[in-house]
């Protein structure tokens, strides 16, 4: 009972933490500088001043973008309660005008209480719209337009960006509208009088790793005093946590982590992961959890799919890569089987299969995925004669085979020498 | 001088200049009537100020509030009065809540400011017009057109304000004014049943024929005693279709024998007139064309200068709001664009102040300090706002990729160097093995090289093509390889690999 509970409790916690993206992201809310603040004075002097404004979101996907909006949504909705109201349309779902405006015209009947028509009109819509805008403006109340995936809402005529932009700029209506948008040049896509009406704010959410990755590991798995576990655990794990964390070798599983992803949702999934392979009999996190979370989150699914393969298979894989390597116009079973024969007369130490059992061993390989067929006509015909193609680079089978335990050298030599 | 002319027609044009201001309301009120004059004393001009008494006046008790140093206040009407520039007015402190709203309200783009500089010349042009066509009850049609944020439907609006103030005056029988913004028209048609619609409230479009026949009946026999009707169609380029015939119908109706119906145009193409309606030029009743033009650097200074002549204090650095004209001016001539970088440069100056209060300076350490130019926007505060609005993100963005991508782009830029203007996904990854093997970087697989190519596309930095085949599809560079190059020459191995 003793030390198990606590461990688990632990576990418990973080998961949830890293789960949760206000959470996550309310880390952020503290940096002075940061997106979280310029975003928050952006929208809360629109409402206290009664102006309206535009601005857009950019940034990689998973850097955060949508997270921190929720946030400073939230964060104002406590603060001015009543004074705001969201209305958020997807790109995706809502870039046709008409769709647009009947979402606008649903989500504020629906915050507000009104009956909401599905037949009502275009023109009965837009009406709406500028209707509502007026009385909102009348009354003090700022409604903050979320544009997700902006640069879809740029297709075709713009008209829903341009009445939008455009009712902002009376003096009557109070609203912000605010785009988020993955693609750096959405501003551009816009006609010029939309972007004329625009008014160029744009907050870059940039994902830097390294320091931030530090503070931000730091703040999530370091466990809060207020939580229901022992004092002496909760220190222990802290501290050796923060150990871990000041090392070297954490330094580098993050570098490695980092080269080809550095989005803070790509972070996430490997912190959950190393958390999740924490081992609950010694109660604490260590190096080694970080080390083995990193292979499952950057999979090398033809490398697995390679472990398990017979010698034979290997021996017909190297086969067809040394059939692509000269070039040969027609790759199928039956080339294979003749090149293997090849092989099989200049080096002895190659064993010898019927035909059959290579040909059980070749559909295993199609099965596997690690060769295909080239094209999808010819079902009739069987599966020697159907030209095929190989699915894994020469790159990935040298290193396959590297790994591979008690591969024959024989396959080394005929790798490396064609390499 | 434009500036000062325009004062001193200001008290001559007081209540409409007071019902114009009244409609930009004051915070703290609800605005349950944006229509009535509602005497907003914090935005009276500076020659209203010098009837009262300076002392009672709620604007100075503000500023005495937050001056720190001692100024002659009771003879700064007057001096704000002589002086066009701002060589004697008061300082003001970013800090100050009020200010700072005022600030950001003259500066706002709904806040129509009560004088509209720089457009008389066209203003009084259109106006000439319309005046023509409602004297002689004759019908016509003008086009307008100029970029965007140029003061195309601002001057609209004052227009149709004046010419109904005129009618009434000379005691000819004043339009009906229609304004549509074709925007929002759910087919090209329903231009003409609105048209129809204000001429005739009481008569019904049958469904025999539709509004257009009936407009055209209307206006081919004599009425007498129908009014005029001016309609001012906005974003008139919504309405070209293929055939051009909606456009062109709307144009022949002020050409029918006793059409009443003046039409003013707006849209932002120059040749709109000779291009989507050809006809009229045959029938010679083409539309009178004003162009207004990109607004200049002077033309800039002065609009900026009206707006923020209403505040009693000085905000802007005479310099920094030159160099603000000038980029702007440069660069398309675009007010809005304008007052979009002076609010900008007005928060970077807040959040300087903010950072140095934060950083613990006592107020009371520095009363001296708070002299005239600390708390004015400074050039750097322009320059900041300028680069901020005019800069593209995407060298920040290529300097802060992971590494992995930095080398696809380089590879890109390598590839592409040689005069190609695409490739294929699998002649990518061969120059991307290639780099990775000179720096001992292990490459990642073709799948993750191809969903780390999907991400950069997303982003706009790449193109890719669809194609059934993974390793066949199309990639192209959508930025310039220069910027690349530019962004990724901190790193030594990039320097070294691009040479």
């Amino acid at each position: 009972m003793g030390v198990e509970n606590p461990a688990e409790v632990a576990k418990f916690i973080i998961r949830s933490r890293i789960a949760d993206p206000l959470f996550v992201y309310s880390y952020f809310s503290q940096l002075p500088d940061s997106n979280y603040s310029k975003l928050k004075y952006i929208i809360s002097s629109s409402v206290t001043e009664a102006c309206n404004n535009s601005v857009l979101l950019l940034g990689p996907r998973g850097c955060g973008k949508t997270a921190v909006l929720e946030l400073v949504l939230e964060d104002l909705l406590k603060e001015h309660p009543d004074m705001i109201s969201v209305v958020k349309l997807n790109g995706l779902l809502h870039s046709d005008n008409n769709c647009a405006l009947k979402e606008i015209a649903r989500q504020v009947c629906m915050e507000h209480q009104l009956q909401f028509s599905k037949m009502a009109s275009f023109d009965e819509n837009s009406k709406f719209l500028l209707s509502i805008l007026r009385e909102c403006g009348l009354a003090h109340k700022t409604i903050v337009f979320v544009l997700e995936e902006f640069d879809l809402f740029t297709e075709g005529k713009q008209r829903l960006l341009y009445s939008l932009l455009d009712a902002m700029q009376s003096v009557l209506s109070q609203a912000v509208v605010v785009g988020v948008s993955c693609r750096l040049d959405a501003d551009q896509l816009l006609e010029k009088r939309v972007r004329s009406r625009f008014s160029h704010r744009k907050l870059l959410f940039l994902s830097s790793p390294g320091e931030d990755f530090h503070r931000l590991a730091e703040h999530i798995l370091l466990l809060p005093t207020d939580s229901r576990l022992p004092n002496d655990f909760r220190a222990s794990f802290n501290e050796k946590l923060l150990n871990i964390l000041a090392g070297e070798e954490f330094k580098r599983v993050v570098d490695q982590l980092c080269y080809s992803d550095s989005t803070v949702s790509h972070l996430l999934r490997f912190l959950f992961c190393a958390v999740c392979h924490m081992d609950l009999s010694s109660g604490s996190l260590s190096i080694k959890n970080f080390k083995s979370a990193l292979p499952s989150i950057q999979r090398q699914p033809k490398q697995e799919a390679l472990k398990d393969c017979s010698i034979l298979q290997l021996h017909l894989l190297v086969c067809m890569k040394r059939l692509e390597v000269k070039e040969v116009e027609l790759c199928n079973f039956n080339s294979i089987m003749k090149e293997y024969k090849r092989i099989r007369d200049s080096f002895e130490t190659v064993d010898y299969y019927a035909r059959n059992i290579c040909l059980r061993a070749f559909e295993h390989l199609l099965q596997r995925g690690l060769v295909s067929f080239q094209d999808s006509r010819g079902q009739g015909q069987s599966a020697e004669f159907r030209p095929v193609k190989l699915l894994i680079s020469w790159h990935e089978l040298q290193q396959g085979l590297q790994s591979f335990p008690s591969c024959p050298t024989i396959l080394h030599k005929l790798m490396a020498r064609e390499g | 001088m434009p500036a000062f002319a325009a004062r001193r027609h200001s008290p001559s044009s007081d209540p409409t200049s007071e019902t114009r201001v009244a409609v930009t309301p004051r915070k703290n009120r609800l605005r349950s009537d944006p229509d009535a004059a509602i005497a907003s004393p914090l935005r009276k001009s500076p020659r209203l100020c010098k009837e009262g008494s300076p002392n009672s006046s709620p604007k100075i008790e503000v500023i005495r509030k937050c001056l720190k140093s001692s100024l002659n206040l009771s003879g700064s009407p007057e001096k704000k009065q002589l002086s066009e520039d701002f060589v004697e007015r008061q300082t003001w402190d970013p800090r100050e809540e009020t200010q700072l709203r005022a600030v950001n309200e003259a500066l706002h783009l709904s806040t129509a400011p009560p004088n509209v500089v720089c457009r008389e010349n066209e203003q009084n042009r259109i106006l000439d017009f319309c005046k023509k066509c409602v004297k002689e009850e004759k019908a016509g049609s003008l086009y307008v057109c100029g970029c965007p944020g140029t003061g195309k439907t601002l001057s609209m609006e004052k227009v149709k304000v004046m010419l109904v103030d005129w009618a009434n005056k000379e005691g000819v029988q004043p339009p009906d004014v229609l304004s549509i913004n074709c925007t929002t028209l759910a087919n090209m048609s329903e231009i003409f049943s609105k048209i129809l619609g204000q001429t005739h409230s009481g008569k019904k479009p049958s469904p025999s024929t539709s509004s257009l026949q009936q407009l055209q009946k209307l206006y081919s026999q004599h009425t007498p005693g129908m009014k005029m009707i001016l309609v001012v169609a906005d974003e008139l380029d919504y309405l070209i279709t293929k055939d051009r015939a909606v456009l062109h119908d709307l144009f022949m109706l002020t050409t029918m024998p006793f059409s009443r119906c003046i039409l003013l145009g707006v849209a932002n193409a120059i040749d709109l007139a000779d291009r989507f309606i050809p006809k009229l030029q045959s029938l010679n009743c083409k539309p009178m064309v004003i162009t207004f033009c990109a607004y200049s650097k002077d033309q800039i200074i002065n609009i900026l200068q009206e707006r923020l002549k209403a505040l009693p204090y000085t905000v802007f650095q005479p310099q920094a709001l030159e160099l603000c004209a000038r980029k702007v001016a440069a660069a398309s001539g675009d007010m809005r664009k304008a007052l979009a970088v002076c609010r900008s440069a007005i928060e970077m100056l807040i959040g300087e102040s903010m950072l140095s209060s934060v950083d613990g300076t006592d107020d009371q350490q520095k009363p001296a300090a708070n002299n005239m130019t600390s708390n004015q926007v400074r050039i750097h505060h322009v320059a900041a706002a300028l680069s901020k609005v005019y800069k593209s993100p995407v060298i920040d963005t290529i300097i802060s990729l992971p590494q992995h991508q930095q080398i696809i782009l380089c590879s890109a830029v390598k590839l592409f160097r040689e005069g190609k203007k695409g490739t294929t996904l699998g002649e990518l990854n061969k120059y991307y093995v290639d780099v990775c093997k000179s720096t001992m970087i292990p490459p990642v697989g073709i799948l993750e090289l191809s969903s780390m190519c999907r991400v950069l596309d997303d982003q706009g930095i790449l193109k890719l093509g669809q194609s059934r085949e993974d390793k066949l599809r199309r990639v192209t560079l959508n930025v310039d390889g220069a910027d690349i190059v530019f962004a990724l020459q901190g790193v030594r191995f990039f320097r070294n690999c691009l040479k």
